[in-house]
């Protein structure tokens, strides 16, 4: 005897599984449909509300559904762009960056464009020049003030400040200084910022941010306390299995002389 | 005479789908079907015929993108390099070695699963290989470029810019036809497997 409960359990599933050969590309084949149609056909007439009923279309339609994935399936594996995914995966793991690009090189025909001025824009563009105001009156123009906000990396990369290897080669060296000052432990947030001066305080502290978003770092707040401390890891954590939370660290330059003077 | 005079149209017919084609006039390159049409006439296909003709003399073709049911008027032509590019040529493009690499991974990983596959999923497989700074920074620049496309789910697909210039049957071709080069042949490398010799004629390149 099936319960009710049986019953709507077995439908929510079939309707999960179903989604997950629709959304997140399951293979349809692993689905025993058939099986699933004998299942839904012999509790068809114990369904006794509407609620059920309409579970019942949703698994039906889904089965449906899994089956018309089936036919694209089929028709995919046998065009010749089918290739086992399997032996993909592994050649992609195998090669080197280098043998990569050269794949990608040997079936690379680039787009051949040119941008060009119109006359429409060189007329657009003295329009533009003609209806500018001069640079004094510019000055009195109303400006709307604009907050500080955080500065991408390619924005930094892009300004010359810094450029991609320089950078991951920092935050190497800051890690390597982290992991050798906490000694196998913890160490105080503050006390690993603070440098000789103010400037420096702040390019720690953002680079100490890029450490513990990617990963290579931990931080812990302990409210009552009022203290904040780093902890390194031995290697990156991969960020999509734990709970992350942003923690906003306000450093103002009073702070910083605070915490010199005082420790 | 006439004929004379047909000769005399086509040419300035075939100038006009050169410019068409390769003159950019919107945000994306190349140039939709009904546009052809529009300003070529009914016969477009003849004109880009004899126009594939010239620029196969310049290694240059027409590629035709499909957008929609066969034969659309939404299809979209563009002009692309006949062959390949060598790597160091490719390089003297701005592309560094790590890019067309991260690129490979993740055309191929959505090429092998059908089309589509989860960003996360395609992340965390480049990950294995490639800072997740790089990772993140060249997808996003890749979805901005139009080789990869992203949907509100999170889904990565292959772009229209892939479709353009990419011959992804050949790219799954050479990645299962490509021998591993054996450890004693390969000169140090750093983590990424570029060596800084390398990293160094990048930056002299660009």
């Amino acid at each position: 005897m099936v319960t009710e409960g049986e019953r709507k359990d077995l439908m929510l599933r079939i309707i999960d599984l179903c989604e997950s050969v629709s959304k997140r590309g399951v293979d349809p084949f692993d689905v025993e449909v058939k099986e699933f149609f004998e299942r839904l056909r012999a509790i068809l007439p114990k369904l006794r509300d509407w609620d059920e009923l309409h579970l019942d279309i949703d698994a039906v339609l889904g089965l449906a559904n899994v089956i018309f994935h089936q036919g694209e399936w089929i028709k995919y594996k046998s065009s010749l762009l089918y290739l086992d995914p399997l032996l993909i995966t592994w050649k992609l793991h195998t090669l080197s960056p280098k043998e990569l690009s050269e794949v990608f090189v040997g079936s690379w025909h680039p787009v051949v464009d040119m941008e060009c001025l119109t006359p429409h824009g060189i007329k657009e563009a003295m329009d533009y020049w003609t209806n500018l105001p001069n640079f004094g009156e510019r000055a009195r123009l109303d400006a709307t003030e604009v907050l500080p906000e955080e500065v991408a990396l390619q924005e930094l990369a892009r300004l010359g400040i810094i450029s991609e290897e320089e950078f991951v080669t920092i935050l190497e060296r800051v890690w390597g200084e982290l992991k050798e000052r906490a000694n196998g432990g913890k160490i105080s947030y503050w006390d690993f910022i603070t440098a000789r001066t103010f400037e420096e305080t702040v390019d720690r502290a953002w680079l100490v941010s890029f450490l513990v978003s990617y990963g290579y770092a931990t931080l812990e707040v302990k409210p009552l306390e009022e203290e904040i401390l780093l902890k390194p890891l031995p290697k990156p954590l991969k960020l999509e299995r734990v709970a992350t939370f942003s923690v906003p660290i306000s450093i103002s330059r009073s702070e910083w002389q605070r915490r010199r003077e005082h420790g | 005479m006439a004929e004379e005079k047909d000769i005399v149209e086509l040419r300035e017919k075939v100038a006009r789908a050169a410019q068409l084609l390769l003159f950019r006039r919107h945000m994306q390159p190349g140039v939709k079907a009904w546009e052809l049409k529009r300003d070529l006439g009914r016969n477009y296909l003849e004109v880009i015929k004899v126009l594939e003709g010239e620029l196969g003399k310049l290694g240059l073709t027409v590629k035709k993108v499909e957008e929609g049911e066969e034969g659309s008027e939404s299809d979209r032509y563009f002009v692309t390099m006949r062959g390949h590019p060598a790597v160091s040529e490719a390089r003297t493009f701005g592309w560094r070695i790590d890019d067309m690499a991260i690129l490979t991974v993740a055309l191929s990983y959505i090429l092998s699963k059908r089309g589509k596959a989860p960003l996360k999923e395609v992340e965390r497989v480049l990950e294995e290989k490639f800072p997740r700074w790089r990772v993140e920074q060249d997808i996003d620049r890749f979805i901005r470029r139009g080789y990869l496309a992203e949907d509100d789910e999170g889904t990565l697909y292959v772009g229209w810019r892939t479709r353009a210039e990419v011959d992804q049957k050949a790219l799954l071709g050479l990645l299962l036809g490509r021998e591993k080069v054996s450890e004693e042949k390969v000169r140090p490398e750093s983590e990424s497997g570029v060596t800084e010799e390398e990293h160094e004629a990048e930056e002299d390149a660009q």
